[in-house]
């Protein structure tokens, strides 16, 4: 909830649209508000000028230069107000503005407002107008480095759009590998890494090296949600998309508990290929042990998650009597 | 079952919500608006989502006197946007006034139309709240409404907010499927490809994303996974996949819920993702105790409220999220929330009431029903009359 207006209107010499020359020849129109408004905004007395004008304006149809100086005003005091945003895009097209221009006074509003919906989707229609890309991944990337944490949602997906218009796949990966050295835990990186590796093809290569990708990872953090759901979503892209389908990855696991790590989400993955082991084989010995490391995480290891881990082993119990009972219906 | 444990604290230890603060803050939301909060002109229906479904979940609708309850209704209908026949299907609920001139001059107004547009967020919250304060939306076109959501969908299935100027992603999905569901009509609309779009934003660990191979996220998760419930295709996802997808929420909980795997918890989560593991039955795996503990660490004791994290400012948007949060575990003084429409169950009967109602009329059985009555009533007193010399069932 910032207030954009607040600095501008006290520090410098704002004139009003009524006492300007060139506004003279348009009558503001006020907001009808109805007659007894409730959620009333005390609007201050610019906010209310330059909307009052910007109503005539629309209302008039003009598009002109000073119509779209007048909406720069209007988004600099709400840049959320999407009609404002598309009559900006109206005037430009109407007034053949050069859109690079746009891009540049974009750059401005991004870096001010990244996480406004408003301002990302504007970028996109105009990048859309000149069919022209060249800026997107550095933009995205300044607007991932300002955040701090690199995982602004906006600029994700703009990035991606961007990416799978324009084909600008080359060297994503190498932007992702930075992100992921810089935080492990980045997830937002891991989730793009994804995206990009999909699109280039998940062959057997390809998965062997994403698995040993995230298997590095997770041997410096272990307790790490983010590569153990990306090396569980590799292995559902192989044929089979079992968790056992790679046996390096089941050495890893089981070598990790056996050192004596209990992080939960190698028990989840663990609890979850003996899972599958069980009901494939109808396996008790598999069984039995999904039955002792839920245990094992209702009361120690993941305690706060201790009623699901309790109904995982329930259900497996559930799934396990429901397929042994047609056979024992045969016999 | 044997997981299904309540758990156990002795409720004079536990730090207590306060009711009457909240009310009386989100109460405050409902008249005059600072300054600061010109940002949010666009979105001032959501407010009035946020105060109204807020209060009634206090249990504290009373609060809202007859004449605010007036005007609360009658400014939202002002927000309706209804086209002509021969204009774009633009249909729906403005949420603020900014495109609505004071003029008498036609011309002006009529010029003016082309801007005004039916935005599915604030048409889903005006409905809300129109039904929440138990209108019975007589003054809404249902068919125009919803030729405005159908308008605004996209080939691969998904929405934007309105017929120009907006993004289309999950969000407007939900809000889609929210208002069909309401009005209780889909014509036009495509809930396969919807449905389509929907499982192509299912992400390699089983959340769903805002937009097709974004990351997955715990509000866009419950959009679709509540419209998936609210557009009757739920049964549609598989055991395997229902289970995995529960696997990623409850994961989601580190004392109160976070949104995205390795971000700081907020609030908020307590009902994005509270009220995605209602819709697939698992809400009651998750600890009610922390998740409550972790709320009430974002409660403003001095002006009521929540906030998204623990010593920040409360907002609208916090405070009913997190009162919902609350409902969940069955919090005492907070009425029963019906999860998919974000709404009290309350309203929700009286929606539903609408519905009975709308059927009726629209099968042309207002007539017979009527007719129905009067035969039920003389055969129930008829019964009356025999009930003492004959067997109330009778022998086959």
């Amino acid at each position: 909830m910032g207030d954009s207006s607040d600095e501008e209107y006290l520090h410098t010499e704002w004139v009003p649209y009524s006492e300007r020359k060139e506004w003279a020849d348009v009558t503001p129109l006020p907001q009808d508000d109805g007659p007894n408004p409730v959620v009333s905004i005390a609007y201050r007395p610019k906010f209310r000028e330059v909307f009052d004008y910007m109503r005539a304006i629309i209302a008039k149809g003009e598009k002109s230069q000073r119509a779209l100086e007048l909406t720069t005003e209007a988004l600099r005091l709400n840049p959320a107000n999407y009609t404002v945003w598309q009559y900006r895009r109206d005037i430009l097209r109407e007034l053949k503005a050069d859109l690079q221009d746009e891009l540049d006074y974009l750059e401005e509003v991004i870096g001010q407002n990244a996480k406004n919906y408003q301002v990302w989707h504007h970028r996109r229609v105009i990048v859309e107008m000149m069919n022209c890309p060249k800026w997107e991944l550095e933009l995205t990337q300044n607007a991932l480095d300002n955040d701090g944490n690199a995982k602004n949602y906006h600029a994700w997906q703009h990035r991606q759009w961007a990416i799978r218009t324009f084909n600008l796949y080359d060297d994503e990966l190498d932007f992702v590998d930075r992100l992921i050295c810089e935080d492990p835990r980045n997830n937002s990186a891991w989730n793009q890494r994804f995206f990009v590796v999909k699109h280039l093809g998940f062959t057997p290569e390809v998965i062997k090296r994403e698995l040993a990708y995230a298997m590095n990872r997770i041997r410096v953090i272990k307790n790490n949600e983010s590569p153990w759901n990306y090396l569980v979503g590799v292995l559902r892209q192989t044929e089979s998309g079992q968790l056992n389908s790679h046996p390096e990855v089941v050495e890893f696991s089981k070598g990790l508990y056996n050192a004596g790590n209990r992080s939960p989400y190698l028990l989840a993955f663990l609890i979850d290929l003996y899972q599958e082991q069980a009901l494939q084989q109808n396996d008790n010995e598999s069984a039995e042990k999904v039955y002792a490391m839920c245990n094992d995480m209702a009361s120690k290891h993941d305690v706060i998650r201790r009623k699901y881990w309790q109904y995982v082993a329930t259900h497996l119990k559930s799934q396990l009597s429901k397929s042994s009972n047609p056979k024992q219906q045969q016999q | 079952m044997s997981y299904h444990v309540v758990d156990m604290t002795d409720p004079s230890e536990l730090q207590p919500v306060l009711h009457s603060k909240h009310a009386k803050n989100l109460l405050r939301f409902l008249h005059l608006l600072p300054a600061r909060m010109s940002s949010h002109d666009n979105t001032r229906s959501t407010i009035v989502f946020f105060a109204v479904c807020g209060l009634d979940v206090l249990n504290s609708l009373h609060l809202i006197s007859p004449q605010l309850r007036k005007d609360i209704i009658d400014w939202t209908y002002g927000g309706l946007v209804v086209p002509r026949e021969n204009e774009k299907r633009r249909g729906g609920f403005m949420g603020c006034r900014a495109m609505l001139p004071q003029t008498e001059d036609a011309e002006l107004l009529e010029c003016m139309r082309q801007y005004q547009w039916g935005h599915l967020a604030m048409t889903y919250t005006s409905i809300a709240v129109l039904v929440t304060l138990g209108d019975d939306l007589s003054r809404l076109n249902r068919q125009s409404i919803v030729e405005g959501v159908a308008a605004v969908q996209h080939a691969d299935g998904s929405f934007s907010a309105s017929i120009d100027g907006s993004e289309n992603d999950m969000r407007f999905v939900y809000c889609a499927a929210t208002i069909c569901h309401m009005l209780d009509c889909w014509d036009g609309v495509n809930k396969e490809a919807m449905f389509q779009f929907i499982m192509r934003s299912l992400r390699y660990d089983y959340g769903f994303s805002q937009e097709l191979e974004g990351e997955s996220h715990g509000g866009t998760t419950f959009c679709a996974l509540a419209a998936l419930e609210l557009s009757g295709q739920l049964h549609r996802l598989d055991e395997t996949t229902v289970e995995r997808i529960k696997r990623w929420l409850v994961f989601r909980q580190m004392d109160g819920f976070q949104g995205r795997p390795n971000k700081p918890v907020d609030t908020c989560y307590s009902f994005w993702i509270g009220a995605a593991l209602r819709i697939l039955n698992g809400f009651e795996l998750t600890d009610y105790a922390q998740n409550r503990e972790y709320i009430l660490s974002t409660q403003d004791e001095l002006i009521g409220g929540f906030a998204k994290w623990p010593k920040s400012t409360p907002d609208p948007f916090h405070t009913y999220l997190g009162l919902c949060g609350l409902a969940f575990i069955g919090e005492p003084g907070l009425s029963a929330v019906m999860p998919s429409l974000n709404i009290s169950m309350a309203a929700y009967v009286h929606l539903n009431q609408l519905h009975e109602r709308w059927r009726a009329n629209s099968s042309g059985l207002t007539h017979d029903l009527t007719q129905l009555k009067l035969s039920v009533g003389s055969s129930a007193e008829a019964a009356t009359k025999t009930t003492s010399s004959s067997p109330l069932i009778s022998a086959q």
